[in-house]
């Protein structure tokens, strides 16, 4: 950590002092708009016109918040009269309890939080992890550099940033895993050969493993302490099965750590096929591109191929080194990367490329624009509510938004297109109908789970209390359901699950079905979210539940609006604001002798309620 | 052209498929028009179901009964299905290289390891994209039970299973709520054309279309009387009554009613296998579960002579332990377990492949499972060598590197 601090030093002296300054932001998004219209006007393309307050206020509910405004929330900022209103939303929304229930989704997919059966990985504490970076607003730098280099218990509060290498604790999957997640770059190929397309060798893929090389997950204990447990685990097995995994599970919960962090050297695979390594050859560590790291290797490459193929040499700390390259705003990718993919949540177009395959040189069809949006993002220190209010205070993201077509504009980085809502923007936009404050039960605070509750508790236990509390308890499946019930108890009140953001269900609380129906990533693979149609997901938005939960629930937020109306027009007006968050045109006004319930149907069912625009 | 229109699957992307020439898919006369595939998950006992040709200790309390074909001895737990030994193969040296249930149950279905790179499609997806064609008005992959999936991995997810989690529930909001009458349903699409028609103005997108075509779909899927193909209630009486009212059972008579429908591939679900303990007090219901609703499905093809044509699969992730451990139970052992096949021109009545006595491990003509796999496609007339790639361009094969096995076959 040490060297990571010293590298933040260095990048803070080296940036101006005033960088948080709002004057300063507002002239980054100026310097944006410049570029994008020095560009439009190159190619001969018309610039965009901007858009109205109503279009707006939706845009940015969805963008900031992941949901679309209620409909109090539409009319207070339509009748404000301050000029400067947008960024007053726009400071707003970053600063509310909808953030973190937004962007923890992105997060969460890019991330892959996800409960995994039997392997005891259980992701509450990695959840709340990112919740809680969200909420603080932790630099994005440090977040990265946090996942890459985690170590420790998987279960202690706090340290839930593990998470990230228990989901793939096979070494070099989870380093493939980690290059594509925080650099864009794509090298699983390398993995297994030598790419015939691509840069990469299998060399330089063992090279880099190399630092990171004998971490590993071990969710028992360490062979000194499981010598203390041993004997009562054998006695507890052929006593009964019951006692035993409850033993054995507890056991785990205070033990499961991310071990090692690192020798610097790795050895090539006993396959290894080509021409410049020998199986079983040491590999020292080295980066794929930039400024290699020092590392204090107490060993030689010449002595330790010397030794068992098993040896790997002194653990050094070179997963530190290899977190310190891969967040450095000197590596090329690290920033880009993170720009790109911001870029492309908010406008939804790729800025330099494919999120998940991009190359250091590229810098996309605008190199001027990338260029300036990487030195937003060190500039911003890789504060991210920062940088996006930089992007959404920008013209180019207040103007109409595009469709790509066949026949559609080439240069399309002028601002947004159209396109889908996430399945978590469009479950939770049905919540701004149900309920007038849609946020109300974001939590904003850690959150204990059974894991995390009962790490607490384990950590006053000595080997006696577990086979107590194994001989005493309920069995297998209530030992989970006794801590899950404790933690929740400490939580406190958590309102009513059909009131909670989709963001807030955890491991213990159910996938949220018609959030995966409509697209939620299942969170085997990075950027796993898609926004397809399908026939069930089309058959539960016709005929499925929302007909209760809003078309007809009295209690719904959108039923007490239009209670009492009795002017077809007015009504027209609620519905239309409520759900499309903008006023019936002309043309729909033929629409206002139909049924309530009908408009509101079809209005839930339509393109423009689900696509952004 | 046949009058009948895809509906299912074109409405699912709106986008139209790369239509595959019925020809070029086959590399061999099919014998097999599709699969049931029955998958116990959790890990079906072999030496408590169909391999009891082991030392006495293997097989437990398990007792050895006779069926209707010598030589074939079953295990007492299966009373119905020993009486129909003659129309199925027992494989009783499957081996995988993988003990835990996730990864498991992900390479019987898949052929691959799981890795977190990529998610690969599962079989059923693998034949419903190779054999789908314009004429097929269902999915030609459907998967029954509770929690059911298919997963269609790195192909679009137009190719993934239907669920159907509950058979009297049939698929899930299929139907109209009856609330809304049929009048007040098309006052609400003609409401829905307007509004649609009036965004694609200014913002008709792939997207967009892509909606538009699979609302269409939908509705087209909701009206067609393919829909009965889910209904049981319309089957008739000399089927239902081969079938007890178990939900497996039901399940095995909507599988066998899809078949005749031509539907490619179905897979239905039995988990609760995974018994460490107890397993003598736990495994007793389930064994008689299958024995019944497999027992009754091997009937009802018969009697509808789709058995021919029909290729029936008894798989799981792995077998169990020899040992019955110091609870009563039997841990996870991949080496050597049993599955079974029907239909389709397989050997049936005999018995293919060994464990040693002892149980430890599969013996003779030992079968992994991507060469069950590769059998599968094989006998639908599909190379398991056909390749497709994921997003990133890596190829990969239906059957990873599996052979098929053409001497299960007679």
């Amino acid at each position: 950590m040490t060297r990571f601090l010293t590298l933040l030093c260095c990048l803070a002296a080296s940036v101006s002092v005033a960088v948080a300054q709002s004057a300063d932001q507002s002239e980054q998004s100026q310097r944006i708009d410049q570029l994008v219209r020095a560009k439009v006007d190159q190619v001969g393309q018309d610039r965009r016109p901007g858009i109205d307050e109503y279009t707006f206020c939706r845009r940015v509910y969805l963008d900031t918040i992941g949901r679309i405004p209620t409909i109090d929330e539409l009319e207070m900022f339509i009748e404000d009269k301050d000029p400067d209103k947008r960024a007053g939303l726009i400071r707003k929304l970053l600063h509310s309890k909808g953030y973190q229930s937004h962007w923890y989704n992105y997060w969460a997919d890019l991330l892959r939080v996800k409960y995994v059966g039997d392997k005891l990985h259980h992701p509450g504490n990695y959840a709340q992890w990112i919740k809680e970076s969200l909420r603080s607003n932790k630099p994005y730098d440090q977040m990265a550099h946090e996942l890459i280099n985690a170590g420790g218990p998987l279960y202690k509060p706090g340290n839930g940033a593990t998470g990230f290498y228990a989901r793939e604790s096979m070494p070099l999957d989870h380093l493939a895993n980690s290059v594509k997640t925080f650099l864009g770059l794509s090298i699983e190929c390398a993995q297994c050969h030598d790419h015939p397309f691509d840069i990469w060798t299998q060399k330089d893929f063992y090279k880099l493993a190399a630092f990171s090389s004998k971490t590993h997950l071990r969710v028992d204990p360490t062979a000194n302490l499981e010598k203390k447990y041993a004997k009562d685990r054998r006695i507890l097995k052929n006593k009964s099965f019951d006692e035993w995994i409850v033993y054995r599970e507890s056991v785990r919960v205070k033990h499961a750590a991310i071990h090692g962090n690192g020798t610097g050297f790795m050895r090539l695979p006993h396959d290894y096929q080509y021409d410049d390594g020998k199986p079983h050859e040491v590999m020292e560590a080295n980066v794929l591109f930039g400024e290699m790291p020092n590392l204090n290797h107490k060993v030689t490459k010449a002595e330790l191929d010397t030794l068992n193929h098993k040896n790997a040499g002194p653990p050094i700390n070179s997963r530190e080194s290899l977190a310190d390259w891969m967040v450095s705003s000197d590596n090329p990718l690290f920033t880009k990367s993170i720009v790109n993919r911001l870029w492309h949540q908010v406008m939804g177009t790729e800025l330099v490329g494919p999120l998940g395959s991009l190359s250091p040189d590229d810098m996309g069809p605008h190199p001027e624009l990338t260029e300036e949006l990487v030195a937003i993002m060190k500039a911003s220190r890789y504060d991210l509510k920062r940088f996006l209010s930089v992007l959404f205070n920008s013209r180019a993201y207040q103007s109409r938004a595009a469709t790509l077509n066949a026949d559609g504009p080439d240069y399309v980085l002028d601002g947004p297109i159209v396109r889908r809502l996430s399945a978590e923007a469009i479950v939770d936009s049905f919540l701004s109908l149900k309920t007038e404050d849609p946020d109300q039960y974001v939590p904003t605070e850690f959150q204990w789970d059974g894991f995390t509750h009962f790490y607490e508790k384990a950590q006053k236990m000595n080997v006696q209390d577990f086979v107590d509390y194994s001989i005493k308890g309920p069995g297998r499946a209530a030992f989970q359901k006794r801590e899950e019930k404790a933690a929740k108890k400490r939580n406190g009140d958590m309102g009513p699950k059909h009131l909670w953001r989709v963001s807030t269900y955890g491991h213990v609380d159910g996938s949220h079905e018609v959030a995966m129906l409509l697209g939620k990533s299942d969170r085997e693979l990075i950027d796993g979210a898609n926004k397809e149609p399908n026939i069930p997901q089309i058959l539960y938005l016709m005929n499925g539940h929302l007909e209760h939960e809003i078309m007809s629930q009295p209690l719904a937020y959108l039923h007490r609006k239009l209670e009492g109306i009795t002017n077809p027009d007015q009504r027209m007006e609620v519905i239309w604001k409520a759900i499309l968050g903008r006023l019936p045109k002309a043309s729909e006004r033929a629409l206002v002798a139909h049924e309530q319930d009908d408009l509101i149907w079809a209005l839930l069912n339509s393109n423009e309620f689900r696509f952004a625009k | 052209m046949n009058r009948r229109k895809f509906i299912y699957s074109v409405g699912m992307t709106g986008m139209s498929l790369p239509f595959l020439n019925a020809n070029s898919a086959v590399t061999s006369a099919p014998k097999a028009k599709s699969v049931i595939n029955i998958f116990l998950s959790g890990g079906l006992s072999q030496y408590d179901s169909f391999n009891l040709e082991v030392e006495q200790s293997v097989r437990g309390n398990s007792k050895i009964i006779n069926s209707n074909v010598d030589g074939v001895r079953v295990s007492h737990y299966f009373p119905t299905l020993a009486q129909q030994m003659d129309k199925l193969l027992v494989i009783n040296s499957m081996k995988s290289n993988q003990g835990a249930h996730p990864a498991g149950i992900y390479k019987m279905l898949t052929s691959y390891d799981p890795r977190s790179s990529v998610t690969h499609p599962e079989l059923g997806a693998w034949i419903s994209k190779r054999l789908t064609t314009e004429q097929d008005s269902l999915p030609n992959f459907v998967s029954i039970g509770k929690g059911s999936a298919g997963t269609a991995g790195f192909f679009p997810g137009q190719w993934a299973a239907l669920p159907v989690k509950n058979t009297s529930a049939g698929i899930d909001f299929v139907n109209r709520n009856p609330k809304v009458t049929q009048s007040k349903f098309a006052e609400r699409l003609g409401i829905l054309n307007t509004l649609n028609a009036d965004f694609a103005q200014d913002h008709s997108t792939k997207e967009t279309r892509a909606y538009v075509d699979t609302y269409l779909g939908s509705l087209k899927f909701m009206n067609s009387k393919d829909i009965d193909a889910f209904a049981l209630e319309n089957e008739s009486e000399s089927i239902v009554r081969l079938y007890d009212k178990q939900e497996f059972s039901r399940s095995c008579m909507l599988a066998g009613r899809l078949v005749e429908r031509g539907v490619r591939f179905v897979k239905v679900e039995l988990g609760g296998w995974d018994y460490h303990d107890n397993i003598y007090g736990k495994l007793p219901s389930n064994a008689s579960k299958l024995d019944k609703g497999l027992s009754s499905l091997l009937n009802h093809l018969t009697q509808k002579g789709l058995l021919e044509s029909t290729l029936v699969v008894v798989s799981t992730e792995f077998g169990r332990k020899p040992e019955v451990n110091p609870n009563k139970g039997r841990d996870h052992h991949p080496d050597g377990f049993t599955c079974l096949m029907a239909g389709a021109g397989v050997k049936a009545g005999q018995v293919y492949g060994t464990t040693t006595k002892d149980g430890q491990t599969a013996a003779e003509d030992v079968l992994d499972v991507i060469d069950f796999n590769a059998t599968i496609a094989w006998r639908l007339g599909i190379d398991p060598n056909y390749e497709e790639k994921s997003a990133s361009g890596r190829p990969f094969k239906m059957a990873n590197q599996g052979e098929a096995r053409r001497e299960l076959f007679a």
